[in-house]
């Protein structure tokens, strides 16, 4: 496209979501970890549109799993509009500990930049932690975008450990989102990956939530009434001829030869 | 994914009964669904409240709105309300948008590339609609990337999202607006959306519209590594400070971080860098008394559109800036893209107003009657060129009334409709309500 004006886009901050996904063999009974990847894969459009929206962050996705120790399954910060999921497979123990020493070591600067929004780090599991997860999680604090990072956990079945997840949180007024259902995971998968990427680069405050009296560094908005911000509902010809001035161009004789009038 | 209304479904109009067939959904957002729909054989918008937000309160709200009517044709405002059986709350509807009008976040990622004076036109047709709504008694309270449309092609505005309209001072009801865009003094807690805030609000849409960054991001902002919500409500609220700040530069825009605000800073015009200068100082600190107010943005942006000329190397637009070229003894400087010597067009002076007599250049009606609004369809005047001696330019009479001019050996003449007068320096244009005076 041929630019008119000077200047490039708006400038942005990079806003790091991580999902940090239990991929252990219990995640293979009853579908669960099928269940997982398809509410993933059904939230990437929306929250393609949240980014797409929002001009003052460029969100960058990648995504751990934790089984038998812990691996970066997505490992590339990738631009969200580029991202693509890659099917989890289930197999193992659940070494969530493991997990978030993983993202740790990532969040560290470098490589993370030291101007950022913070992180969204979004916790997926259906059991108990198999190996140190206290020791993972204090590796994770000890980061100050581990620190900063809004962090979100989604148990999957009966089975998780909500004492773990909300110690992951570290808010006490945010607890865990319980996904009893494919349909409930694929509703809170999509909240964390919409509602919360906006709310981590455009922290609104409602009237419920007063402006300045926040405690939080972002504001969560809440399942049941989202209250992020509002709703987003929704040539010059080739030729720049200058006119002469035509008392004081060098051919002043058409003034002569041709009325004032024409 | 489960939404409220289903295609095919009906939804009953009221007050007039009319049925309304819901087709697909258009989008979600923090307060309800859109949905495109068929009322009467034409598409149109219908919004539906979640539950929790489809308060009396709120249909009380939406009613005095669709009862007031639109304040223009620019707004999608609520035309009726909805209800369905079986369906807990109610929607409304509003038009749909025409494809052509555009994101304002489009704008901020040069996925469009619109030019000036579009951009000064939809900065002009974004005041005089806001201050039309305000003039109704109303307030918007959350003027912001998200709602505001734009033609890139002609600068025609549309105003979205019109459900939080409400009546001026009238307390509390849904959002306080969207970071970024918030006064200060509702950032800090110290006041509710307002008039008054809808105009710092909308100062800064001008700004991040014309400079593509925000005017209290500078060194400051470099300075915070996280940008959470306590970093917001310093940089926003509670220690807000202009980036061009003419006392205090410690809040200077970063070379290599906001280089838009630098390279577009340097071109503009001073009036335009004055009036962004109070908006952002005086404006920013006094609320009721020291804010631009609509009028004053509608003036300033006709001001830059009347600016405008041409690079003759490159064809690019430029802005004629009368005190600079005072300072630099008449000489225009050089383009911002090209670095080519500049030439200045022939214009016209017409009261206070100057208009660069570029070679596409037109009056409106606005220019010779300061009594008569914007209308950009309808012009008075066009430059244009001698049939037989291309190198003779004129002006057009291309209005209905006769203009009568005194020529500078002071002979008077008439210029009938469609017929032109040469652009002579000194040449005074009698339009009827005003005099023009073409100068170089």
């Amino acid at each position: 496209m041929e630019m008119k004006r000077p200047g490039g886009e708006l400038a942005s901050r990079p806003l790091h979501f991580i999902w940090i996904a239990d991929s252990s063999g219990s995640m293979g009974d009853d579908g669960k970890i099928q269940s997982l990847n398809t509410a993933i894969r059904e939230a990437i459009p929306h929250m393609k549109k949240v980014a797409e929206d929002n001009p003052n962050a460029q969100v960058l996705v990648r995504a751990v799993k934790f089984s038998n120790g812990a691996q970066w399954h997505i490992s590339q910060p990738t631009p969200v509009a580029d991202f693509a999921w890659a099917d989890l497979t289930a197999d193992g123990e659940t070494d969530m500990g493991k997990g978030l020493e993983l993202v740790a070591e990532q969040l560290k600067m470098p490589p993370m930049s030291d101007r950022a929004l913070p992180p969204v780090l979004v916790l997926v599991s259906d059991g108990q932690p198999t190996d140190d997860f206290e020791g993972g999680l204090k590796a994770l604090m000890e980061q100050p975008w581990g620190k900063k990072a809004v962090r979100i956990a989604i148990s999957i079945g009966q089975d998780a450990d909500p004492e773990v997840l909300q110690k992951f949180i570290g808010n006490s007024e945010l607890k865990p989102l319980a996904a009893n259902s494919p349909e409930a995971l694929v509703k809170h998968i999509k909240w964390a990956s919409t509602a919360v990427l906006k709310s981590a680069s455009s922290p609104a405050a409602t009237a419920d939530v007063p402006a300045g009296t926040d405690t939080a560094n972002v504001p969560i908005p809440t399942v049941a009434a989202p209250t992020v911000g509002t709703p987003n509902d929704g040539a010059q010809a080739a030729n720049a001829g200058t006119p002469n001035g035509a008392a004081q161009t060098a051919d002043a004789d058409n003034q002569n030869t041709v009325d004032d009038v024409w | 994914m489960d939404q409220i209304l289903k295609p095919g479904q009906t939804v009953q109009c009221l007050p007039s009964g009319m049925p309304c067939t819901i087709e697909t959904l258009l989008g979600a957002g923090g307060q309800g669904e859109v949905y495109k729909a068929q009322l009467g054989g034409e598409a149109v918008a219908v919004k539906w409240f979640f539950s929790q937000m489809a308060t009396p309160e709120q249909r009380a709200s939406m009613e005095l709105l669709i009862r007031k009517g639109a304040p223009s044709e620019h707004f999608l405002y609520p035309m009726e309300i909805t209800t369905a059986s079986g369906v807990p709350g109610f929607g409304y509807i509003m038009p749909l948008r025409p494809p052509r009008f555009k994101n304002i976040v489009d704008l901020m990622k040069r996925r469009i590339e619109p030019t000036f004076r579009a951009l000064a036109t939809a900065g002009l047709n974004l005041s005089h609609n806001y201050l039309l709504l305000h003039s109704q008694g109303l307030c918007y309270r959350d003027i912001s990337f998200g709602n505001a449309f734009f033609d890139p092609l002609n600068g025609d505005v549309l105003i979205a999202d019109n459900d939080n309209v409400s009546v001026d001072g009238a307390g509390v009801l849904g959002v306080l607006g969207t970071p970024r865009f918030m006064a200060p003094e509702v950032v800090r807690g110290d006041a509710l959306p307002s008039t008054n805030t809808d105009l710092f609000s909308l100062s800064v849409l001008i700004f991040y519209i014309l400079m593509v960054s925000h005017p209290l991001e500078g060194k400051k902002e470099t300075e915070i590594k996280c940008l959470d919500l306590p970093a917001m409500t310093k940089l926003y609220g509670t220690e807000p400070l202009f980036i061009f700040d003419p006392n205090d530069n410690s809040n200077a825009p970063v070379p290599g971080i906001h280089d838009n605000a630098l390279a577009f800073w340097r071109i503009y015009p001073q009036f335009l860098r004055d009036i962004f200068i109070r908006a952002f100082t005086v404006g920013m600190r006094d609320p009721v008394n020291g804010r631009v107010r609509e009028s004053e943005w509608r003036g300033e942006m006709i001001r830059l559109r009347d600016a405008i000329f041409y690079c003759p190397h490159c064809s690019l637009e430029n802005f004629y800036d009368s005190i600079a070229l005072k300072a630099s003894g008449g000489n225009p400087g050089l383009c911002w893209a090209c670095a080519a010597a500049l030439r200045l067009p022939p214009r016209i002076r017409i009261g206070k107003s100057v208009v660069m007599l570029n070679y596409d250049a037109q009056l409106f009606p606005h220019h010779i009657d300061d009594q008569k609004m914007y209308d950009f369809s309808a012009p008075v005047a066009a430059v244009s060129v001698h049939p037989t001696k291309p190198n003779v330019w004129g002006l057009k009479n291309v209005s209905k009334d006769k203009w009568v001019i005194t020529a500078t050996d002071g002979s008077v003449k008439d210029v009938e409709p469609e017929r032109s007068v040469s652009l002579t320096v000194g040449t005074k244009i009698q339009f009827g309500k005003s005099e023009g005076e073409i100068r170089l």
